[in-house]
């Protein structure tokens, strides 16, 4: 059975609907991705952009984020995704234990890559990333130890692109090296979904859940429809 | 002929203590290898910098003057000497910097480059080297400099550059840095990136000033044959802080000459509007490096404030954080209504319009407490025609 994690921005439009969303669509989805929004996402894409901008206006905090992991960590596998900045800022020692302590399992950092990441690999999971730039040797470097899953970007560029790359060698070369699973990241929605999948563990899909959060219609509408994408990618995997 | 020596090198990893490194998505470090890897062999190579020496004497008109500013040094009762960068070719010390980089993306092979900017001088200088090297060049501005910078924004254009208003954000310099590097992710193959500051990832932070420390070279090499000493004092104004690592590079290596730093103070440091990074900033990640940045409880960038758009920036380049620390340079700070003072200071003493950028080291000649009887050297980084407009606003003559 393949994997859906859904990536979630923390607190839009507040904290509790991003509790009730998340309760919601946990019977398709495999694993969150908890977004902490922040004010320079420069991995992100219009739509995640926007609801970070959008989330910080309404005054999220990071409090926010340990409140909401507090209520859905122990039902469904959680990672904090954010920017380095914000772990750094609040100390990073300070930030791995709220997660021990809140049943987090990992953090998911898109500007620590591999070299900067070496001196907090001992602290706690961090996943690695992989890109298509990357070559062969550069994939061993960066997966001598590689924790929970493999983040596989789909692409050069930033999330919600509708762009494509052929990724058959990188996958059966990260497939020789380890038996860590590997999920695909980036421009993956309802119609793109089963192509990604096809030689690889699991999907992260973010942009794709978060576009609801802007439209305008009322809660329950984007809670609904949300778990209705999240339902057709989970059977279009597998 | 010129050719960098470095005083204070990064470790082999990009860091300056813990400042600078690479924290930039994955997909763009095979680039940032590759640019490294490309730098490392012509860094100290005669044939590149001997093309370089051309396009610094031929193309920007260097070496500029270090000129002594008779009327300003009788007042201070000091000797007071200004390095021209702003009678560099586009007006200020950006070409330095852009020229190399611009050689350095077409040597390999990149048929594009790209850039953000902010009151649109490096903009402008990137346009300007890409028109002269044969590149397409594509230029990111917050919407807000766009409508600030009218002028530089049609310069860029008649430099057949294609320039991208960044709607996102505060819509000034930092979100169209932000721009820039999600555009380089995306065409990670073929894009150079030129960074117009002694920030950004490693190796950014080192070529940069490689580029810039002729000006270090020159005016160390100056002021020894017109006074037959060292100066007491190099002062530059800071944004990223390139034209100040560029002059102080050279003097960092004499323990004699105190290098000081000027930050953008804008309505004043109490105000929380300005752009003092290091005076009222913490250390944090952003844009690719560690150094010091404006920013919150939490960790979210806070937006700056400067007069002066070339200021207008929530951090400062990773070196400078460094000698912050290691107090190894002097880091002080100007208000708006100091550096707008100064900048009809000097143009009614000398006859030297300086930008507003610029005008922030000038005015700190009249801060610098024991003055009397020192050599001073004032990096006058630019010229100020570009803020002729938002001076004719501000000042009633």
């Amino acid at each position: 059975m393949k994997k859906l994690i859904a990536y979630i921005t923390t607190g839009y439009p507040d904290k509790n609907f991003t509790v009730d969303l998340i309760n919601e669509i946990s019977e398709y989805v495999d694993g969150i991705e908890l977004g902490i929004p922040f004010s320079d996402p420069v991995a992100d894409g219009e739509i995640i952009q926007e609801v970070n901008k959008r989330a910080l206006q309404k005054g999220y905090k990071l409090q926010d984020t340990f409140e909401v992991s507090e209520k859905i960590a122990k039902n469904i596998d959680t990672y904090w995704m954010g920017y380095f900045n914000n772990f750094y800022h609040k100390g990073y020692d300070f930030m791995v234990n709220k997660a021990k302590e809140l049943n987090v399992k990992g953090f998911i950092i898109p500007d620590l890559p591999y070299e900067e990441a070496i001196i907090y690999e001992d602290k706690f999971p961090l996943i690695s990333f992989v890109a298509p730039t990357d070559s062969k040797e550069r994939i061993k470097t960066i997966l001598k130890n590689p924790k929970e899953f493999i983040y596989l970007v789909a692409y050069a560029g930033i999330t919600g692109a509708d762009k494509k790359e052929d990724l058959s060698e990188i996958i059966s070369y990260i497939k020789e090296i380890t038996k860590t699973p590997l999920f695909i990241g980036f421009g993956v929605n309802e119609k793109t979904a089963k192509e990604k999948a096809k030689d690889v563990d699991g999907v992260i899909v973010g942009s794709a859940f978060v576009k609801v959060l802007l439209e305008d219609i009322s809660s329950n509408e984007k809670i609904k429809k949300i778990k209705e994408k999240a339902k057709i990618i989970k059977e279009a995997i597998n | 002929m010129y050719i960098p020596k470095p005083i204070y090198d990064p470790d082999e990893r990009g860091h300056f203590d813990k400042f600078g490194g690479r924290y930039v998505p994955e997909t763009l470090m095979p680039v940032l290898f590759e640019l490294e890897k490309f730098y490392k062999n012509i860094r100290f190579d005669k044939d590149f910098w001997k093309e370089m020496d051309y396009y610094y004497k031929e193309y920007i008109g260097r070496p500029t003057g270090l000129y002594f500013a008779p009327n300003i040094s009788e007042e201070l009762g000091a000797k007071i000497y200004f390095k021209r960068e702003d009678l560099n070719h586009t007006g200020a010390h950006k070409v330095n910097n852009t020229i190399g980089q611009v050689l350095l993306a077409k040597k390999m092979g990149k048929k594009r480059v790209i850039a953000e900017t902010g009151a649109g001088q490096h903009g402008v200088a990137t346009a300007t080297a890409a028109a002269l090297l044969g590149l397409e060049c594509e230029i990111f501005m917050g919407e807000k400099d766009v409508k600030r910078q009218e002028l530089n924004v049609f310069r860029m254009k008649l430099l057949g550059a294609k320039v991208h208003p960044v709607k996102s954000g505060s819509r000034t310099l930092k979100d169209a840095m932000n721009e820039a590097i999600r555009y380089w992710v995306t065409n990670a193959r073929d894009t150079f990136y030129v960074i117009g500051t002694v920030a950004g990832p490693h190796p950014y932070p080192m070529l940069v000033r490689d580029f810039q420390a002729i000006i270090g070279y020159e005016a160390k090499a100056q002021i020894l044959a017109k006074e037959n000493r060292l100066p007491d004092y190099v002062i530059a104004c800071i944004g990223g802080g390139s034209n100040a690592m560029g002059i102080f590079s050279h003097f960092l290596e004499e323990e004699k000459v105190q290098c000081i730093g000027i930050e953008a103070g804008g309505l004043g440091i109490e105000s929380g509007k300005h752009g003092a990074s290091l005076n009222a900033g913490e250390p944090g990640v952003l844009h690719g490096q560690m150094s010091y940045l404006l920013q919150d409880d939490d960790g979210q960038i806070l937006e700056a404030h400067s007069i002066s758009a070339g200021l207008d920036y929530p951090g400062i380049g990773p070196e400078h954080a460094y000698h912050f620390e290691a107090d190894r340079v002097k880091y002080d700070y100007i208000t708006d209504k100091e550096a707008l003072d100064a900048f009809v200071w000097l143009s009614q003493k000398e006859g030297i319009i300086p930008a507003f950028e610029s005008s922030h080291a000038v005015a700190y000649l009249k801060k610098l407490p024991d003055i009397k009887d020192k050599i001073v050297i004032v990096n006058l980084s630019g010229r100020g025609d570009k803020d002729m407009i938002q001076a004719k606003n501000l000042l009633d003559f």
